[in-house]
């Protein structure tokens, strides 16, 4: 099959994770960079990539597919102007911080190439435990407790354009919880607070969540957040069935155990994302190559961008208000 | 050296969890079991007869000068009468969880009650591996604690005809985790919220109680804690804590029936997690008692009265906020 090739949206921390990715790629040939900052050259040069202004890759119609990797308040419009264009789009997450704005552009890409950056769908240890689930190994899913504890506060900066915590960080619990559970959230509650460091607060923002999410058929799922984490990136999964528990637990950097007087200790988990979800995001541009050749239909599409984040709005809303919110699709 | 003196004690209600306590109790080096009182007079023969004691009365126990305490393990609707009984009678008391399954009721007690020599068996309180847990938190290695997730899943759901009188899981089951969440976060929760389902069994859903929930509290500065309780696991008896910190997290994990591990073309597996309570708590119930012996010669319980009132009122507000759909604030 031959190369597709792609453009780079954004060269900041993600777009350097999936540019890498895509430079080395049997199936894509990364031809160009958008990105206006100085520091995109050193990147397009290392990557064998040119820097270009993003007209001129929307109007080249050689280059079939995008990496949206720029700021979040740029997601929609880069993805909207690169279906226009008739690219396959990658997007990261999330599609927008607005809800309205993301329903309002939802039609454009029903059926679209488009996938949506929920890196954690494609983790090679979270797709065995929902294959496992799948299997009826431990039975009928009850409930689902899914552990999402970053390892350091981003910088101040960052807070403000975030969209908060549960729009910016939740967002991937509440995507990982729809996917496993197959079934919508009725009813939303958060709890949160300002615990790790008073300057997100002073923002309007919180560092520390639980959120309970129940459906329909009354099935549960606790999402635990906080973001900061001592010990690494804290991230797993219990899924509790009718007949047994399956968990997918922390990686840790290397399998060596040592045994001594004061007990035994093993290596730390994994440090942050880059190092815990590698085999997701190469796993993701995989399934994003079969997308832009016509060979798969997206498994993380806008809709369910638009639905984890209506689920983010609602933890928002339930958190500032102190109160459980009804789910119907809108958070009332 | 004279011997040291043991306490005679009588033991109220043969039934399961009075086995486990009589046991430990005739065991006991400061202790003796002096009497059995059960309304069922073959329950009380048998174990009396076990560990060569007397079937006695609660009215004889108590008036007898030469009994030092007493053990509650009778049904739970007895509990607080008893506790209140034998306090009249000056008796050091260990009784068995809830205090009672009525706020309003166990709270009207609380002239008599405070000021008791009663130990309230919240048997987590001095399981070996909780205590190492929370010691390591006490020792300030991991900073300061900032949220706890709890989970306390029973192996399978108790019969229909305990459901019926057991108060329901959040006074029965989860009261448990409420006291170890006071206990491990030194902080009254000032919010609670809580999910509750029937997926378990139907019939539980029939008798008005929940078998799953999950539950969230908040205490005044802002941390937080999430129950998980299941009346039905499907792998075991399933009692894990982890405790976040600043700087870092301590897991107390679930027991194994053996610590044999085996690993085939399929993958690895181990062994299951120690079956229901009397096994896993084992050591708790003897460290419970270790602690009544200390009662019994004049030192304070470490958990009486007001913790009983306290877990109590924390599940009235859950089954509260189940029935609301909205968080309680305290």
């Amino acid at each position: 099959m031959d190369r597709i090739d792609v453009a780079l949206i954004g060269a900041g921390r993600m777009g350097q994770v999936h540019g890498r990715n895509a430079a080395r790629h049997p199936g894509l040939r990364l031809r160009a960079i958008v990105d206006p900052r100085p520091a995109a050259s050193g990147i397009a040069e290392e990557l064998g990539a040119e820097i270009a202004a993003l007209d001129a890759v929307l109007a080249d119609r050689s280059i079939a597919a995008v990496l949206i990797c720029s700021t979040t308040d740029l997601h929609l419009t880069h993805a909207l102007a690169a279906r226009e264009a008739g690219k396959a789009i990658f997007c990261e997450k999330p599609v927008d911080l607005d809800l309205g704005k993301a329903r309002a552009a939802a039609p454009r890409f029903e059926g679209a190439p488009f996938v949506l950056g929920f890196n954690r769908r494609f983790d090679p240890h979270y797709v065995a435990l929902k294959a496992s689930v799948a299997s009826g190994a431990v039975g009928a899913i009850e409930s689902l407790h899914l552990v999402n504890h970053d390892p350091a506060a981003p910088p101040p900066g960052f807070i403000p354009t975030s969209g908060g915590l549960f729009r910016d960080f939740t967002i991937h619990d509440l995507d990982l919880a729809r996917w496993l559970l197959e079934e919508e959230p009725a009813t939303i509650y958060a709890a949160a607070s300002c615990l790790v460091d008073p300057e997100i607060g002073r923002q309007g923002d919180v560092d520390t969540a639980r959120v309970v999410l129940t459906t329909a058929s009354g099935r549960m799922c606790v999402i635990s957040n906080t973001r900061r984490s001592a010990y690494g990136y804290d991230q797993r999964i219990e899924a509790y069935g009718s007949k047994g528990l399956a968990v997918a637990g922390n990686v840790e950097q290397d399998t060596v155990r040592t045994l001594t007087e004061s007990g035994s200790a093993g290596a730390p988990i994994e440090p942050g994302f880059a190092a815990r979800y590698v085999a997701a995001y190469r796993a993701q541009l995989d399934h994003f190559v079969e997308v832009a050749q016509g060979r798969a239909a997206s498994l993380s599409t806008f809709a369910d961008g638009v639905a984890a984040l209506a689920l983010a709005e609602a933890c928002d809303l339930s958190a500032r208000e102190g109160r459980a919110i009804r789910f119907q699709g809108n958070p009332t | 050296m004279s011997a040291q003196r043991r306490y005679n004690v009588v033991l109220l209600g043969a039934g399961r969890i009075g086995r486990i306590h009589a046991a430990n109790a005739a065991r006991h080096a400061r202790i003796a079991l002096a009497g059995v009182v059960d309304p069922i007079a073959a329950s009380a023969r048998s174990l009396a007869d076990e560990w060569q004691a007397p079937v006695t009365s609660l009215e004889a126990a108590l008036a007898d000068p030469a009994i030092d305490g007493v053990i509650i393990a009778s049904s739970t609707d007895t509990h607080l009468e008893y506790c209140l009984r034998a306090t009249a009678a000056g008796k050091a008391i260990f009784c068995e969880k809830p205090i009672d399954q009525d706020l309003a009721r166990a709270r009207s007690a609380a002239t008599a009650l405070s000021g008791a020599r009663l130990l309230l068996a919240f048997n987590r309180r001095f399981d070996p591996n909780f205590r190492a847990l929370k010691a390591r938190l006490d020792s300030g290695a991991l900073g300061t604690l900032e949220s706890l997730q709890i989970t306390s899943n029973d192996p399978s759901p108790p019969p229909p005809s305990y459901v019926a009188v057991s108060g329901g899981l959040f006074k029965d089951m989860a009261i448990h985790d409420f006291d170890t969440a006071r206990w491990l976060l030194g902080e009254e929760p000032v919010q609670v919220y809580a999910v509750g389902s029937c997926l378990v069994d139907p019939q539980i859903g029939k008798l008005g109680d929940v078998d799953t929930a999950r539950t969230v509290l908040k205490t005044a500065s802002g941390r937080l804690c999430v129950i998980s309780n299941s009346r039905r696991s499907g792998f075991g008896y399933d009692q894990r804590i982890e405790a976040y910190a600043s700087q870092g997290m301590a897991r107390a994990d679930n027991v194994v029936a053996s610590t044999v591990q085996v690993w085939g073309e399929a993958g690895a597996a181990a062994d299951r997690f120690q079956n229901f309570f009397l096994d896993r708590y084992a050591a708790a119930y003897r460290h419970e008692m270790d602690h009544f012996a200390d009662v019994l010669a004049g030192a304070p319980a470490s958990v009486g009265y007001a913790d009983g009132v306290a877990a109590l009122a924390l599940a009235e507000a859950a089954a509260e906020s189940v029935r609301s759909g909205q968080p309680v604030i305290l």
